[in-house]
């Protein structure tokens, strides 16, 4: 049967023929729209079902809203011959329409401030956790190192290959190129003032004191902490972590605390690593493009770093490890669900070990501000 | 001693809704112990505070008459002693089939690696999958993983062995196949077994008792061997269950 076929006015009465299907959802719309006039000018409708056996749930809502679009402007409308179970969509309908528009009142400037405290609650709690959890893993870390034989080396080692090795090409291009960038803005702005000798020292500073301990653990919280609680938390929607603690093992020995000393281990070879990369990339920027021969930039970065520069970063990044290592993993166990709450703690994971690790590095410049010498005022 | 676990005025659920009220629920030694209900009844939440996983909010959970909450050691301990199959079988996945079932034995035994490995095999071979013994838990069928899952369970001889639904999303054939395997090893080995299920075929066929929760009612609300539930049960719940009468739910007014 066609769709032209299943609809047929007569007067004031629209009667319906045979099973009115999805398809037929825009020849229904088509024909309801071009002849409304007839029904409000009458002031009455007249709905005849008695030569249809049903009706589909999208058709019968379009035919819903029409009706109400109707008796809202005062036309009488009459239903003749319809089955229970479109009586019983109609009323589901009404029923669904009622709860959905009290929901849309509901909200208001008291939802918003609601929203905003249980955002803040939640965050607060997170946090909380957070700290137990640190104090589990400090826990757990003290037992290994009281028992390094317990450790399990294997997965300590699989991790160092993860987080570190499989880390160096990004780290070593992306500091490459930042301090060639840095080298040269830098270097072309202070040749305007003929102290371009000064941008070794410049980006000596910058590098090993920011840029390379930072992006080296911006770089690492996106790889290796987002896995560390993909990895967990997929383990905790399939049950594997309850299997291991039912199996009596101590998921934090098993889970937590190789990851954590394998991002100790590598964290400050990858900050040391971050560094060379990105003073070899101002270096490079120099001699390229601003005719600083390697002598003067090598002579005059000698002159302007001090050990402490580059010990300190790998402090930091010592630090860094274990926000990032701790986030990724509490991340992970807090899973709860399905595949969703994965993603979830995914990206969670990574921007509150970011987050973190920016605070930690403002303290630290602070600290780091009375422990240098010839930088306290 | 002839009760192996026991859980004395047990309340518990999770987060804060209460799933449980003052169960008591004893579980005689070698006996093959069926927790029956209806969806959302607290079936597997009675599970999760048996296997220590949930802590209970009141009572307590006794093991050969020691409360597992005890201390860390006795949790622990109780551990030990059990295996467990979740219902996904919950292997890990980085591990071959083979490394799976040798994870509880490495934990716990100080024997070598090549004498570890042989026990493996041989849980594997128990369950027919010691051909499988280096797929990957991803290679193989749910029911593989469920098998390979039992014999991780069954690898350090546990005294109590528990299902969490372990026919679910397996065929009629395969689910039959392992209900006769879990009833060998309770026969042969005298492996005390608790089982969540709501499939009736699993529980006539390996019951020797069960119990049944009621989500309203947050506990048991019927004991018995599974005939005597089927057939002389009062409770229109009980008979609704296992098929005896229509059950509908109380509507709302």
């Amino acid at each position: 049967m066609k769709s032209t076929d299943k609809l047929t006015l007569d007067g004031t009465q629209l009667s319906i023929h045979g099973v009115l299907e999805t398809d037929d959802t825009d020849y229904l719309r088509e024909f309801t729209e071009k002849k409304k006039a007839v029904f409000f000018n009458a002031g009455k409708l007249i709905l005849d079902f008695s030569d249809s056996p049903g009706i589909d749930s999208v058709p019968g809502e379009i035919l819903y809203q029409f009706c109400r679009q109707l008796a809202r402007a005062g036309v009488k409308i009459t239903r003749i011959g319809a089955s229970k179970s479109m009586d019983t969509l109609f009323a589901s309908f009404k029923k669904h329409e009622s709860a959905s528009s009290l929901k849309k009142q509901q909200i208001g400037m008291r939802d918003h401030f609601e929203d905003l405290g249980e955002g803040v609650y939640t965050f607060l709690k997170t946090l909380s956790g957070l700290w137990f959890f640190a104090g589990e893993t400090l826990n757990a870390f003290i037992e290994m190192i009281l028992h390094p034989l317990k450790i399990r080396w294997p997965m300590v080692f699989y991790y160092m290959e993860e987080t570190g090795v499989k880390a160096i090409p990004i780290i070593a291009t992306l500091t490459l190129l930042l301090g060639t960038v840095l080298g040269y803005q830098s270097g072309f702005q202070m040749r305007i003032f003929g102290a371009e000798n000064f941008m070794p020292a410049l980006l000596g500073y910058s590098i090993t004191w920011e840029i390379g301990p930072m992006l080296a653990a911006v770089l690492v919280a996106g790889r290796s902490g987002s896995a560390f609680a993909a990895e967990i938390g997929t383990m905790q929607v399939r049950q594997e972590v309850d299997a291991l603690r039912v199996m009596g093992f101590d998921t934090f020995s098993y889970l937590v605390t190789p990851k954590m000393i394998a991002l100790l281990c590598v964290m400050p070879f990858l900050v040391l690593l971050a560094n060379c990369s990105g003073i070899f990339g101002g270096l490079l920027a120099g001699i390229l493009f601003l005719d600083l021969p390697a002598s003067t930039f090598i002579s005059e970065l000698g002159k302007a770093l001090i050990p402490l520069d580059i010990i300190w970063g790998m402090i930091k990044s010592v630090i860094y490890a274990v926000i990032i290592a701790n986030v990724g993993c509490f991340m992970g166990m807090r899973v709860r669900g399905g595949a969703s709450a994965v993603g979830k703690a995914t990206t969670a994971a990574v921007v509150l070990s970011i987050f973190l690790v920016i605070i930690a590095d403002a303290l630290l410049s602070l600290l780091f501000v009375h422990i240098r010498p010839g930088l306290s005022m | 001693m002839n009760t192996v676990l026991q859980t004395e005025n047990l309340s518990g659920g999770w987060d804060n809704q209460e799933v449980l009220d003052n169960v008591n629920l004893q579980i005689r030694r070698g006996e093959v112990l069926v927790i029956a209900g209806r969806s959302g009844c607290g079936k597997s939440t009675l599970m999760q505070h048996m296997l220590g996983l949930l802590k209970p909010w009141s009572g307590k959970i006794l093991f050969n008459g020691r409360d597992i909450w005890e201390s860390p050691q006795t949790l622990q301990e109780s551990r030990r002693r059990w295996g467990v199959l979740f219902q996904s079988g919950a292997l890990l996945g980085n591990l071959t089939l083979l490394e799976n079932v040798m994870l509880p034995l490495k934990e716990y035994t100080d024997i070598s690696k090549s004498d570890i490995a042989l026990v493996a095999y041989s849980k594997l071979e128990t369950v027919d999958l010691a051909d499988f013994a280096d797929s990957n838990p991803l290679e193989v069928s749910g029911g593989m993983q469920k098998r390979a899952g039992l014999a991780r369970a069954m690898a350090l001889d546990p005294e109590l062995l528990f299902f969490d639904e372990p026919s679910a999303g397996l065929d009629p054939v395969t689910s039959a196949n392992l209900d006769n395997l879990i009833r060998t090893i309770n026969k042969s080995l005298g492996t005390t077994v608790i089982m969540v299920t709501h499939e009736l075929a699993s529980i006539f066929a390996i019951s020797d008792r069960v119990v049944m929760l009621d989500a309203e009612e947050h506990g048991i609300i019927a004991e018995g061997t599974a005939m005597e539930l089927k057939e002389n049960s009062t409770d229109s719940r009980v008979r609704a269950f296992f098929g005896r009468e229509e059950f509908t739910e109380k509507k709302e007014e």
